[in-house]
């Protein structure tokens, strides 16, 4: 009997996992299929659609899955997660006998509340905890230049997975805000369904005082990440995110490190974060580094902007996304090989695909040097193929308003 | 009355010579019928016609011309092009006359002071370029300051002018070429039929003809072709004068020989703060590139957009070059470190970049250089050059597209704008001069005009000469 149930559910298992990774991959011709594949968590899709005001395609699933959820107990859990069941495989693996974290509180469910409620604030505090986003970062492993760059898309699966080997299934069952959150949806639905049908039963007090500390630490943390992030802004001159990013005061929050972006980059210029260029608060969020050679943000693509499960980055059609700034190209002419008379270069002036370099002569000086106009972007078509080492003498800087 | 005076005197001679032309110097020597009175009158010193004023216009009569050397392969230039087209072709034993329009060989790479070789490598810093360019730099190698920098992509080697002038100097001395200097092409000798017979120069003694069977025009703004006829087109770019600065090694031993190379990076606070926008620097204490000279530093300027054809334009950049040169050292000096920094010199030749561009067989597109286009009749390589990896240069970029007898080597091949900015470097220069020599050579062994010429018999010469063609 007991066997009968157990098989289906892990050929379910197994066939969501392929599924996943089917969509992640991606092997599909279907572009946004990564987005789509975050955005079938209720609390990525929710979350989201609170901190931006704005409701995706994905929400459709999401709200499936929640409902099936609030009748079924930790339905998703059981049956879809491809996390859940790449860890419940591990935990067989592994030695299980820790259990002293049985009596640990439901972590999970404060969790989902703090980031529910900071993102009303605009800033959802721990949506990085969701389970999909978690799954889907490693994928971008093949677009990663370097072994920091490795190291960083592998981090959350990776110790998902170690501390599974040695906790058991304390992730999954205690922490993750996935499951917490369609406890709530269970229990909520199920209160509910006993208001309407008997007697009102009292909460119990203690729940609703974690209530409520979970969401005031998750406005406080929201107005903090707010005002640090903005402020860093200003003061940086290297931090480039890619395009269609949202204001930086919002952007670390939102973005919830599937690195899905990074995936998508034909041009492998985007990569997470150390927290050199943004802090700790945006460990492991995406920043533009022209250092791949010859490669830049190319005005044939804007993949990075559709498949942002959070809208972290605005999908941005073709035509926007030519026009969004990533930053602004600055020329040093105490390097320009041009302006010092080294040699015969007009590299930048000839791989701006926006007609946003010239090399111009000034008879005042009675030299030649790059200007950069108004049309650049950012894009580092300019960077990338200046011969000049180690420092270029064109880069792309953090843009600053007039 | 001196204009009357004048006009009698024309008519006479006119009368003589059999009619009168607006414009001698275009007439076609060898479909001039030899007359006996012009004939003894441009024989005779002092007896030669001057030009004269009719109804108010300039005119100078038509005249017989000395035909001063018959030659198979007549070379008009003598710059990087100019010469390995003579050198090469001179190597199959064939009869080989150079005009040079300088009193010194080299063309802009000695006399233009563009003593960088570049571009020489592909993109992964191997050398593409050998050949009759190899061996000059070989012959540079033995000479002390002769040249730097060999062989240490991707930084490109430099060259002192002099001791590249003495090396072609005495290459020319002793390979056979009859080579003039001093001697300035200024026409082309085209027969009945529009096929280029040779070409007329001017020299200190006088205009004279140079009849050839093959003339090679490297003289870098097509001025032989487009007399012939041949289709060209005419393009503007950036004119500058390049220098050379002393005394500079205090400030700048690290970072002269151009800051491509990691190990002599560009400035001494890598990564130094973020440029102010639109900022114009001064020329600060790492002007320009050390060359085999010590204490010597090559100091390129882009300079202002000019027509190389209009000598206005040409004799302003004359001027104003060198005043700005002039005041930018001024400049320099102030530098901490840099008091004593003086100007070497200017050099004697404007820094041309493009003028005339062939309209040949075939015009090789910046879309083909970019795409790693491949050509049947490859006759070499340009190296990578910033943006654009290295490149085949097709043999039908030499060849005029109508006028025959004729063909093109150095900056003004068959090319669109962006290629030519490419072909019209050194080093490029030399393929397209070696290619055009043996391709001249071939035509008068195989007794076939340019256009016919067997390419595979090419690329084996090429091949035997130490050209690298892929």
């Amino acid at each position: 009997m007991t066997f009968l149930r157990r098989v289906p559910r892990r050929v379910i298992q197994l066939t969501c996992f392929v599924g996943a990774v089917v969509l992640v991959w991606p092997v599909l011709p279907w572009a946004i299929a990564p987005r789509i594949f975050v955005q079938v968590s209720p609390f990525v899709a929710l979350s989201s659609s609170i901190a931006t005001r704005s409701i995706s395609l994905g929400i459709v699933f999401a709200l499936v899955v929640a409902v099936a959820s609030s009748f079924k107990k930790r339905w998703f859990c059981l049956y879809l997660c491809p996390t859940g069941f790449l860890l419940e495989n591990v935990s067989h693996a592994g030695l299980r006998k820790a259990s002293w974290w049985s009596k640990c509180p439901p972590v999970g469910r404060y969790v989902a509340i703090l980031t529910l409620v900071s993102a009303v604030a605009g800033y959802p505090v721990l949506l990085w905890m969701d389970p999909l986003c978690i799954f889907s970062s490693p994928f971008a492993v093949n677009k990663a230049t370097n072994t920091i760059s490795v190291i960083l898309v592998s981090l959350g699966l990776g110790t998902l997975m170690a501390a599974t080997l040695v906790f058991g299934m304390l992730w999954c069952v205690r922490i993750c805000p996935l499951s917490g959150m369609q406890d709530m949806l269970f229990s909520m639905r199920k209160t509910l369904w006993t208001r309407l049908t008997a007697s009102a039963p009292s909460q119990k007090f203690r729940a609703a005082r974690r209530v409520f500390f979970a969401g005031s630490a998750g406005a406080l943390l929201a107005v903090w990440a707010r005002r640090t992030g903005a402020a860093r802004y200003r003061t940086s001159d290297t931090l480039l995110r890619p395009p269609g990013a949202v204001p930086e005061d919002r952007f670390a929050g939102l973005c919830i490190r599937c690195n899905n972006c990074v995936h998508a980059c034909p041009s492998k210029i985007i990569r997470p974060d150390t927290g050199h260029e943004a802090g700790l608060a945006g460990f492991g969020a995406p920043v533009i580094r022209f250092d791949t050679d010859y490669k830049y943000c190319l005005e044939t693509c804007n993949a990075c902007t559709q498949v942002c499960p959070t809208g972290a980055l605005t999908a941005l059609g073709l035509e926007k996304k030519n026009k969004y700034i990533i930053g602004e190209a600055l020329v040093d002419n105490n390097v320009c090989l041009t302006a010092l008379g080294k040699k015969e270069c007009d590299a930048c002036e000839q791989a701006c695909p926006y007609d946003a370099v010239k090399i111009i002569w000034d008879e005042e000086q009675y030299n030649a040097y790059p200007v950069v106009n108004d049309k650049c972007t950012g894009c580092g078509a300019c960077e990338v193929v200046c011969p000049t080492s180690p420092v270029r003498a064109i880069r792309v800087w953090t843009l600053k308003p007039a | 009355m001196s204009k009357d005076l004048t006009r009698r005197e024309l008519m006479r001679r006119s009368i003589a010579a059999g009619g009168l032309f607006a414009a001698g110097s275009l007439v076609p020597v060898s479909s001039t019928p030899a007359n006996q009175a012009a004939g003894q009158s441009t024989t005779q010193a002092g007896t030669r016609v001057p030009a004269t004023i009719v109804d108010g216009k300039v005119v100078q009569p038509r005249r017989e011309l000395p035909v001063f050397q018959k030659t198979s392969i007549l070379v008009v230039g003598g710059g990087p092009a100019g010469t390995a087209a003579a050198f090469s072709a001179k190597r199959l034993g064939v009869d080989v006359t150079l005009v040079e329009r300088y009193g010194y060989l080299g063309g802009l790479a000695t006399g233009g002071l563009v003593l960088g070789i570049f571009p020489l490598y592909d993109r992964s810093g191997k050398q593409v370029i050998f050949g009759i360019g190899e061996e000059l730099m070989k012959k540079l190698d033995v000479l002390k300051f002769g040249i730097i920098d060999r062989n240490k992509a991707p930084t490109y080697p430099t060259i002192d002018a002099e001791a590249f002038k003495y090396v072609l100097a005495d290459m020319v001395l002793d390979s056979g070429i009859t080579a003039y200097l001093d001697c300035w092409g200024v026409d082309a000798i085209v027969d009945a039929k529009g096929a280029v017979r040779g070409a007329v120069f001017e020299s200190k003694s006088g205009r004279q003809a140079i009849l050839a069977d093959i003339v090679i025009d490297a003289s870098g703004d097509g001025d032989i072709y487009a007399a012939a006829g041949a289709a060209f087109e005419k393009v503007k770019t950036n004119i500058g004068l390049i220098s050379r600065i002393g005394n500079i090694d205090e400030v700048d031993m690290a970072v002269g020989r151009g800051s491509e190379d990691p190990e002599h990076p560009a400035t001494g606070k890598p990564g130094a703060g973020r440029p102010s926008k639109g900022r114009v620097n001064d020329l600060n204490g790492h002007a320009g590139n050390s060359t085999p000279a010590p204490h010597m530093n090559w100091l390129n300027m882009k300079g202002p957009v000019g027509d190389a054809l209009d000598i206005a334009d040409l004799t302003a950049m004359e001027l104003k070059h060198r005043r700005g040169t002039w005041g930018n050292v001024e400049k320099l000096r102030q530098k901490p470190g840099n008091e004593q920094v003086y100007l070497a010199e200017t050099a004697p030749q404007l820094g041309v970049r493009l003028s005339r561009l062939l309209g040949g067989v075939k015009k090789l597109t910046v879309q083909e250089i970019r795409s790693g286009a491949k050509f049947k009749d490859v006759i070499g390589y340009s190296g990578a050059y910033a943006n654009a990896p290295e490149f085949q240069i097709p043999y039908g970029s030499l060849v005029p597209s109508k006028i025959e007898n004729v063909l093109a080597a150095g900056r003004c091949i068959s090319a669109d704008f962006e290629v030519a900015d490419i072909t019209r470097l050194i080093p490029v220069c030399w393929v397209t001069g070696q290619a055009a020599g043996l391709a001249a050579a071939l035509c008068i062994q195989d007794k076939c005009k340019p256009r016919n010429v067997n390419v595979a018999k090419l690329q084996n010469l090429l091949h035997q000469q130490g050209a690298y063609l892929g």
